[in-house]
């Protein structure tokens, strides 16, 4: 192996598990000690990731409180560091990982939260796509329509959620404290959309039957076998996901089995 | 997309680097500021961040200087993230693109920290292979900007100013003389801050990076310099500044701040203070 990849793997290794400590001979040690040296890089990585998912989970910041969040986010990090330079992309492990977290256990919404909140954040950050027009559907031969697939907008996210989560996050993100008492925790489960419209990051809840009937248009079930057991409003939702801007193409998929 | 006009090439002028807190009095009050650097790293999605800086890119030149490439990393930079480098590059088409003397990714982990590379002949060939690589890929020259570093390794034989001139002569690419970092390096490990200055090629540098960094003091008194970027630059590094401006010429000279971001005020202040020191100066190399 060559010297540099040996160096920078422990280098690594001992940034993200302080008791490794193969890197320490590496480096001089004059006035401040390798392990000293070392912690200030532990430290700046640590807090430039922490602030990065503080920006993605504000809510779950407030539920917790800034010092739980810090020593969430810190086993977070070594256990899933990013994989990639672009941050907008880290922390979606956050939400399985609160849920197995021993200290979160007394708040059992505490990981719908975070899936929530790391759906506005996807929805925000989703690169830009023109979403599809009636226009272009009213080209479309009606011979055509049964083998008809959509394809969503890459914003959009369909979440299923045990608790009321959007609520939650709304009350505590705006410091809300009325709105925090209202919250019923057995309003769920719930389903919702979450996309970035025109007007910005916007979430809707959905009727269970409208839930599953977006879920499956997402998905890119042909149009015929969605409509065999669609629910009787299928024609308004279909055309509320065009108008809100939730759907991005289509395609037509003739000669596959429907 | 938008058809988009070039944005200008960067003025040998004071810039500022634009933060997200900044995004909206930029695009709305147009303050007067010569040019302006962003991390390519926060517009690699789209929505919001990208919107401002298509707006903002009509009315200023821009510089993208990247975080992300890990260029001394030993496995090569990461694809993915050079080809949404690439995308951005060639929407924003900037005056110009800079990076890092540094690692911050090996194995698929990235730990979004400049970490530092030991000085051999073994990194410097790494360094330049991936140099080459993304300068090939964005079809320009980059600049690469010297680190703050808080260690040496024992294993280092190339002294750092040698190895940025090093790499500036085998890859071709541009020198970001950071004058904050080399004070901060040199305070940390007891080099002389001139000397690394004059042994930089003149004809290489062409920006400069200005910004604040923080003296952490230990107990029992000893300390470190912490390249923060949270503060003004303090009056040594201004001093070296000059220095630096008499030995390069007129060069693009930026003020950076990342950690408690300052009203915009702030910033336009320092970098009115950089342009007078580079009027004092009547070289104008970019007109050479």
């Amino acid at each position: 192996m060559s010297a540099l990849l040996e160096l920078q793997q422990a280098f690594v290794a001992s940034l993200l598990c302080e008791a490794d400590r193969a890197v320490h001979d590496r480096i001089i040690g004059d006035g401040l000690a390798a392990a000293e040296r070392l912690r200030i890089y532990r430290n700046t990585f640590i807090s430039t990731l922490t602030a990065a998912l503080r920006m993605t989970y504000p809510a779950v910041d407030r539920l917790v409180g800034r010092e739980f969040f810090d020593a969430a986010a810190e086993q977070l990090i070594h256990a899933h560091p990013p994989s990639s330079a672009y941050l907008n992309e880290y922390g979606e492990a956050f939400a399985d990982f609160l849920a197995a977290f021993e200290p979160a256990r007394t708040l059992p919404y505490l990981p719908d939260v975070a899936r929530f909140e790391w759906a506005l954040s996807a929805a925000a950050n989703a690169s830009d796509v023109p979403p599809l027009t009636a226009e272009a559907l009213a080209t479309i031969d009606p011979a055509h329509h049964a083998a008809l697939r959509f394809e969503p907008h890459p914003s959009v996210r369909v979440l299923a959620l045990d608790y009321p989560a959007d609520q939650i996050a709304d009350a505590v993100t705006s410091g809300n404290q009325a709105a925090m008492a209202e919250v019923d925790l057995s309003n769920g489960p719930l389903g919702l959309v979450v996309h970035r419209g025109a007007n910005g990051v916007e979430s809707q809840r959905l009727t269970p039957e409208a839930f599953i009937f977006v879920s499956r248009l997402c998905a890119g079930e042909p149009l015929a076998r969605l409509l065999q057991d669609a629910p009787t409003d299928a024609p308004a939702v279909i055309a509320e996901q065009l108008t809100k801007g939730r759907l991005a193409a289509f395609r037509i998929q003739q000669g596959k089995s429907l | 997309m938008a058809h988009l006009v070039p944005t200008g090439p960067i003025p040998a002028s004071a810039g500022i680097g634009l933060r997200f807190p900044h995004h909206r009095v930029v695009a709305e009050d147009k303050p007067a500021i010569a040019w302006l650097e962003v991390h390519p790293e926060n517009y690699m999605g789209g929505g919001k961040p990208l919107e401002y800086l298509d707006a903002i890119r009509r009315s200023y030149p821009i510089s993208l200087h990247g975080v992300g490439l890990s260029l001394g990393s030993a496995d090569g930079v990461d694809e993915r993230h050079l080809a949404r480098l690439q995308r951005l590059v060639e929407r924003v088409e900037p005056g110009l693109v800079s990076e890092h003397l540094s690692w911050s990714a090996i194995g698929g982990s990235h730990l979004a920290d400049l970490l530092p590379l030991p000085y051999t002949e073994e990194a410097l060939g790494g360094l330049c292979r991936n140099i080459e690589l993304v300068q090939e890929r964005l079809k320009r020259t980059i600049l690469v900007e010297n680190p703050s570093t808080y260690l040496r390794y024992r294993h280092s034989t190339i002294p750092e100013w040698e190895f940025m001139a090093a790499v500036a002569a085998h890859t071709g690419c541009g020198i970001l003389c950071d004058v904050n970092n080399i004070y901060v390096s040199a305070c940390n490990h007891g080099f002389d801050a001139l000397r690394y200055l004059h042994a930089l090629p003149r004809e290489a540098v062409g920006e400069i990076h200005l910004a604040g960094h923080t003296l952490r003091k230990f107990d029992d008194g000893r300390s470190i310099r912490i390249d923060d970027h949270g503060s003004r630059v303090c009056p040594d590094v201004w001093s070296l500044y000059a220095q630096a401006v008499e030995h390069f010429g007129r060069v693009p000279t930026l003020i950076e701040w990342d950690t408690d971001v300052p009203p915009i005020t702030v910033l336009l202040e320092e970098a009115e203070r950089a342009e007078g020191i580079l009027d004092a100066e009547l070289v104008d190399v970019s007109a050479a």
